[in-house]
């Protein structure tokens, strides 16, 4: 199984769910789960901090971070951050394929780095493998509904399915799609240009 | 002229007046010893949003989230850390255009033994980045100079730095 497969399958129960990705998972994302509240992060490892920025920021709202292993061990220190914060509305998926996939696919480290004992040695409470889409799918909608911080891991072979649509968006764009979707969605002003200001 | 008064516990106080003055409302900490009160005084405000780091980069990425969704957001860190987040204040906050309030310790500044290579480094890589910077030396100057500074990173929609100085932070 790909991450394609994974993000397929979970593309229905994410909802309105704001979602953070990197590397190539977000092209794959985009293609099942088309929707401004996606934010394709350019800093490897930064997927889960500002996952977890808006998730502190925003309680009441989902906030997904589709995670890669060279990106979750390059942030390694980002962990006991999210977990002393312990968003509960933050679900943290990792699909690990043991290599950098978007750099040419080197290995990572992850074949000898459990990143489910990292993440609870961290702190977090809850964060588990799953071994199967029937499994990835149930640990998922279980986090959602106990709206407990969880990390959900799953080992996927690398590659991805050919002739996805290519991402439109530079970051620009992509930012400010993305926050107009949130004012849309949230009901408030949040950018706010210089000569309207207050301060 | 008068001497500063070696008081944390008040420089601290001015300083979180005026970030709060300026807007601010989302803190991410790393200590350095020398600013010990005023992360104390953050984590005790109950108007700041407090979110003490590991490292410095990961709260780049932290308050660059926290931005999207609104919030008014500042770091408090040494200038090594500073250093330490490079990477992520180039391919976040310069790359999606995201402000962010640097305030960062001057260690190595004019006069402060143990630290004068990190000093020397530190103007030099905030211009590089094309960061904005501001020394604050003066307590008088505290609450003009965070809000310049925050109107000055809104509007660039870039991070500014202000570098806090033993004097401002009132400690030896």
């Amino acid at each position: 199984m790909q991450r394609y497969d994974y993000l397929k399958l979970i593309a229905d129960d994410a909802k309105d769910a704001l979602s953070v990705s990197t590397g190539w998972a977000s092209r794959e994302w985009w293609a099942v789960r088309p929707s401004d509240g996606n934010l394709k992060t350019r800093t490897l490892g930064l997927v889960s901090s500002i996952a977890a920025g808006l998730a502190i920021a925003l309680p009441h709202r989902k906030v997904i971070a589709l995670d890669g292993d060279g990106a979750f061990l390059m942030n390694l220190c980002g962990l006991p951050t999210i977990a002393q914060q312990n968003p509960g509305n933050f679900i943290h998926l990792l699909f690990d394929n043991e290599v950098y996939e978007a750099s040419g696919g080197t290995a990572t480290a992850s074949r000898h780095a459990d990143a489910v004992i990292l993440a609870k040695g961290a702190g977090y409470r809850n964060a588990k493998w799953v071994k199967s889409l029937e499994e990835f799918r149930a640990a998922f909608v279980r986090a959602w509904q106990q709206n407990e911080l969880t990390l959900i891991a799953v080992k996927v072979e690398p590659g991805q399915p050919k002739n996805l649509p290519a991402l439109k968006l530079d970051e620009i764009e992509n930012k400010y799609r993305f926050m107009r979707y949130l004012e849309a969605t949230e009901k408030k002003g949040i950018l706010n240009p210089g000569f309207d200001s207050k301060l | 002229m008068a001497m500063a008064i070696e008081d944390p516990i008040n420089a601290a106080a001015l300083i979180v007046a005026g970030l709060k003055k300026a807007g601010i409302n989302f803190v991410a900490t790393l200590p350095d010893e020398k600013m010990l009160e005023v992360i104390r005084a953050v984590e005790t405000d109950k108007e700041l949003k407090h979110v003490p780091l590991c490292r410095e980069e990961e709260g780049i990425g932290i308050c660059a989230g926290a931005y999207l969704a609104g919030k008014k957001t500042a770091i408090i860190m040494q200038n090594a850390g500073f250093l330490n987040s490079c990477n992520a204040l180039t391919t976040t906050s310069l790359q999606f255009q995201i402000p962010i309030l640097m305030l960062i310790y001057y260690a190595g500044d004019i006069g402060d033994r143990g630290f004068t290579t990190l000093g020397s480094v530190t103007e030099p890589v905030l211009q590089a980045m094309g960061f904005r910077s501001y020394v604050l030396r003066r307590q008088e100057e505290i609450d003009e100079t965070l809000r310049g500074a925050q109107i000055l990173a809104d509007d660039s929609k870039k991070p500014v730095a202000v570098l806090l100085t033993k004097r401002v932070l009132g400690v030896k």
